[in-house]
């Protein structure tokens, strides 16, 4: 049997399935075509179920792939893999985890950026304007450490079962390391993790992924910290004065007119009126008392484990777009 | 023996309509003004619309802003814009 149809009859899919469709420009990406571009990408077969799973999770209407395919905030296709299906096909969630060294990492992510280029033409410097881009859109797939974790796995915090095999999608910017290793207690453990989620340059409305290293983990698991205390803590603590974002130029004053990047400024503090749109770019009387934080709230902080045994070193991504454009979409991989 | 796959779509060309009519003039017409959603779509618009106003008498501007500047613009939207409208200027704005 030829490459391609070996690769096709990896997965359960019809050679003329439709995967994902993109309906700004309408195309229509069947499971023919991902077969061919995942063998130019490098994958075995058997890697074939998590590709077409991960394309229909970027594909879902409410990802709107047309925005981080294109944009000028160069977003990366994050693909978190949980469940049994990990082990099977050897992708990996331990040391380097985002770096080289497991071909099931470098070859999935790889065949989804060849289905964005040869489907759906996002051709760097075309279609795809992104200002600098980052490695990421190479390859940025990987699964969840699951047996590092002192919580249930990703999969079953988004409504599955700890058996079923998924995906998770994300779109995002390049990521922050963020390194600790003299702080084992939660609270001061996680006040780099706020610190960089609060940075001017990465603070919005955006949702943000946190891959805890397993010594991180560790800690907030011996600490008894669970997943939502976690989120609540980081969310608390994510934020900084809207006084300082009006002075940094990071408040623009069609904001006011956005009912939810309104809400994402002020909550439930009085801003000004719409009316007022002109002014309030500027710092006004009582901005250095309202907190502005990043994201609308702890569900917006997405937790997994993933990471070497050694070293104190996580990473936070940012969301692509200063909006909230792009949601968490995690889809079945099936066995 | 060598067999050639083609990994892109270009073999399907995606579906596509005629194009509008083109109106010989705006001179009374009503204009329809598409945003896509970005920040600054709209008020890039207005602009555009003022001087095709001043230009072209034109008596009525019917706006649109997508709600999300990475989803196409609702049928209905599309729909109501084809039926009002003469002419529609779409653009982006950030």
């Amino acid at each position: 049997m030829a490459l391609v149809e070996r690769m096709l009859a990896g997965g359960p899919w019809r050679a003329d399935e439709v995967l994902l469709h993109e309906p700004v420009r309408d195309r229509s990406v069947t499971a023919w075509h991902a077969a061919i571009n995942a063998v130019m990408a490098g994958c075995r077969p058997e890697y074939f179920p998590v590709v077409g799973t991960a394309l229909a999770a970027v594909g879902d209407p409410e990802f709107k792939l047309h925005g981080p395919a294109t944009s000028t905030g160069g977003a990366a296709l994050m693909i978190v893999v949980n469940g049994p299906v990990r082990e099977a096909i050897g992708l990996h969630a331990g040391g380097n985890l985002f770096g080289p060294g497991a071909r099931a990492n470098a070859t999935i992510g790889r065949a989804l950026r060849l289905v964005l280029l040869n489907c759906l033409d996002c051709h760097p410097g075309v279609l795809d304007q992104s200002t600098q881009g980052w490695a990421g859109k190479y390859s940025l797939c990987f699964a969840e450490h699951e047996a590092a974790s002192p919580w249930e796995p990703l999969s079953v915090s988004r409504g599955f079962r700890a058996e079923q095999s998924t995906v998770t999608a994300f779109a995002a910017e390049s990521g922050h390391n963020v390194v600790v290793h003299a702080a084992s207690e939660p609270e001061r453990l996680l006040l780099s993790f706020a610190d960089a989620m609060a940075a001017l340059g990465s603070l919005s409305a955006g949702r943000s992924v946190i891959v805890f290293a397993p010594e991180h983990a560790r800690y907030l698991g011996l600490a008894g910290w669970s997943r939502a205390r976690t989120q609540t803590w980081l969310y608390e603590h994510a934020c900084r004065p809207l006084a300082d974002l009006k002075r940094a130029g990071k408040v623009e004053a069609q904001f006011l007119v956005n009912a939810e990047t309104r809400r994402w400024l002020y909550g439930n503090a009085a801003g000004p009126t719409p009316d007022a749109a002109d002014a309030h770019a500027r710092v006004l009387p009582g901005d250095d008392a309202i907190s502005v934080h990043r994201g609308l709230g702890p569900e917006d902080i997405l937790l997994c484990v993933g990471g070497g045994a050694a070293g104190g070193h996580s990473a936070f991504f940012p969301s692509w777009s200063r909006g909230r454009s792009v949601p968490f979409v995690t889809k079945e991989v099936p066995a | 023996m060598i067999r050639i796959l083609d990994p892109t779509l270009r073999a399907t060309p995606p579906r596509t309509t005629a194009r509008a009519v083109r109106p010989a003039r705006l001179g009374g017409a009503t204009l329809g003004l598409l945003a896509n959603g970005k920040t600054h779509g709209m008020a890039f618009l207005e602009r555009v619309a003022e001087q095709l106003a001043a230009r072209h008498g034109i008596v009525e501007i019917v706006r649109v802003t997508k709600a999300n500047a990475s989803a196409p613009a609702l049928a209905e939207d599309a729909a109501m814009l084809a039926k009002r409208c003469a002419a529609v200027v779409t653009a982006i704005g950030d």
